[in-house]
């Protein structure tokens, strides 16, 4: 308290950056009004031939998120390497890019041991670190600068005029565009977490590694869980209502694919959304505070998306009603 | 005329749509209170509590993210 009483406050030097970028935005924004950009829920797809076409899965784009993925797993190998090198060197203190993710793992690790137990949280914690760290990174690359407004333009219905800045570069003006002249806008990138295959894919992914994790705890007694017939025979009234929860647990199953692969979509897309639609309504200024609430969301996402893995994965190492356990 | 009346009812569905984020709203607000709650009369469980608000309320939200991504469907695929 009393280093905080002597020192007085001073703003600095960083409130002149901000004002010098407000300014800077308040020109951009009447030098080239932004325009409201075609919103689609699908990837785009960068070329016109499709990469490859097979009978099951018809034609396979390029997609701008694909592109995405690349970038994301180049960070993440990054860390890796950057992580491995300081393990190489052999000094005990980590410091700079480890240091950090030493401390988030320990935090991780505790979290899974708190619920999911001495014993099993060395087999779960992989999972829960490695969904969390790519649906993180994925999400914070999404509000970097450049995706979805750096990219190609292609004539379109409900297009825009162009005009050319320099030699070979184009942006988009307001305006009506004559018929069949309109162009509009794809991004290279655009956020890994508004294509809903990849939230899909980590959804599989982790409700199948449950499963699997179960079998391990458990071995073939995990699936009395969903087709309980141990009490059937015994106590058929009881036996008759067991059979039913265990094909509702069967269904809630399926649920959680559903619910996992929509809620980080539907979050991720409705903040894609909210922000091409505020800066195209107020490109001064106010998209920075979105781009914040955007942050947040982002880190609350990837967090849950890690921590329910995690979640089901410690209830599946448990029998339900089990008699050992408890 | 067809094409506007299509153009209306989009909207409408889409508005229709999110009347389902007042279920979610009721529920984040009730787990928020009880978490609250709990944190006053116990300040020692803050850190549990709080995770396990986060969850509770991640929870509820799908079901108002649901809503939205059925509304973004009608807007933006229909």
């Amino acid at each position: 308290m009393e280093a905080r009483k002597s020192r007085k406050w001073r703003w600095g030097v960083n409130r002149w950056f901000v004002l010098l970028f407000i300014v800077l935005g308040i020109i951009g924004a009447n030098l080239y009004p932004p325009v409201q950009p075609h919103i689609q829920v699908a990837a785009e797809a960068l070329t016109e031939r499709p990469l490859f076409s097979s009978p099951v899965l018809g034609d396979v784009y390029l997609t701008n998120t694909m592109l995405a993925m690349v970038v994301v797993d180049v960070i993440l190998l990054l860390v890796v390497l950057a992580v491995q090198k300081a393990v190489r060197t052999g000094s005990l203190v980590p410091q700079g890019i480890s240091g950090a993710v030493e401390a988030l793992f320990e935090v991780l690790y505790n979290l899974t041991e708190s619920s999911a137990g001495a014993k099993w949280a060395k087999t779960i914690f992989p999972y829960f670190s490695i969904i969390m760290l790519t649906v993180l990174v994925a999400n914070l690359t999404k509000l970097m600068p450049g995706y979805e407004t750096i990219g190609l333009l292609h004539l379109s219905e409900h297009g825009y005029p162009v005009k050319e800045l320099f030699p070979g570069i184009f942006t988009l003006v307001k305006g009506e565009a004559q018929h069949g002249e309109g162009y509009n806008l794809i991004g290279f990138l655009r956020g890994l977490s508004t294509d809903l295959n990849f939230t899909v894919a980590l959804a599989l992914f982790s409700v199948f590694m449950t499963q699997l994790i179960g079998v391990r705890a458990q071995g073939v007694r995990y699936f009395t869980k969903f087709i309980n017939v141990t009490t059937l025979f015994s106590k058929p009234g009881f036996g008759a209502i067991d059979l039913a929860v265990g094909l509702l647990e069967l269904i809630s199953e399926f649920a959680k694919i559903l619910s996992f692969s929509f809620r980080l979509f539907g979050n991720m897309f409705a903040g894609l959304v909210l922000l091409v639609l505020v800066g195209s309504l107020i490109p001064v200024f106010f998209q920075s505070t979105v781009l914040l609430f955007e942050f947040f969301i982002g880190l609350i996402q990837a967090f849950v998306f890690g921590m329910l893995t995690m979640v089901f994965m410690a209830q599946a190492t448990q029998g339900h009603g089990g008699n050992e356990h408890h | 005329m067809t094409g506007d009346i299509v153009l209306a009812a989009k909207f409408v569905g889409a508005g229709l749509a999110m009347i389902g984020a007042l279920g979610a709203g009721i529920g984040i607000g009730l787990s928020v209170q009880g978490a609250l709650q709990g944190m006053a009369r116990n300040p020692d469980t803050y850190g549990t509590l709080l995770t396990n608000m986060i969850l509770g309320i991640a929870f509820s939200e799908a079901i108002a993210i649901y809503c939205l991504v059925i509304a973004f469907l009608m807007l933006f695929v229909l």
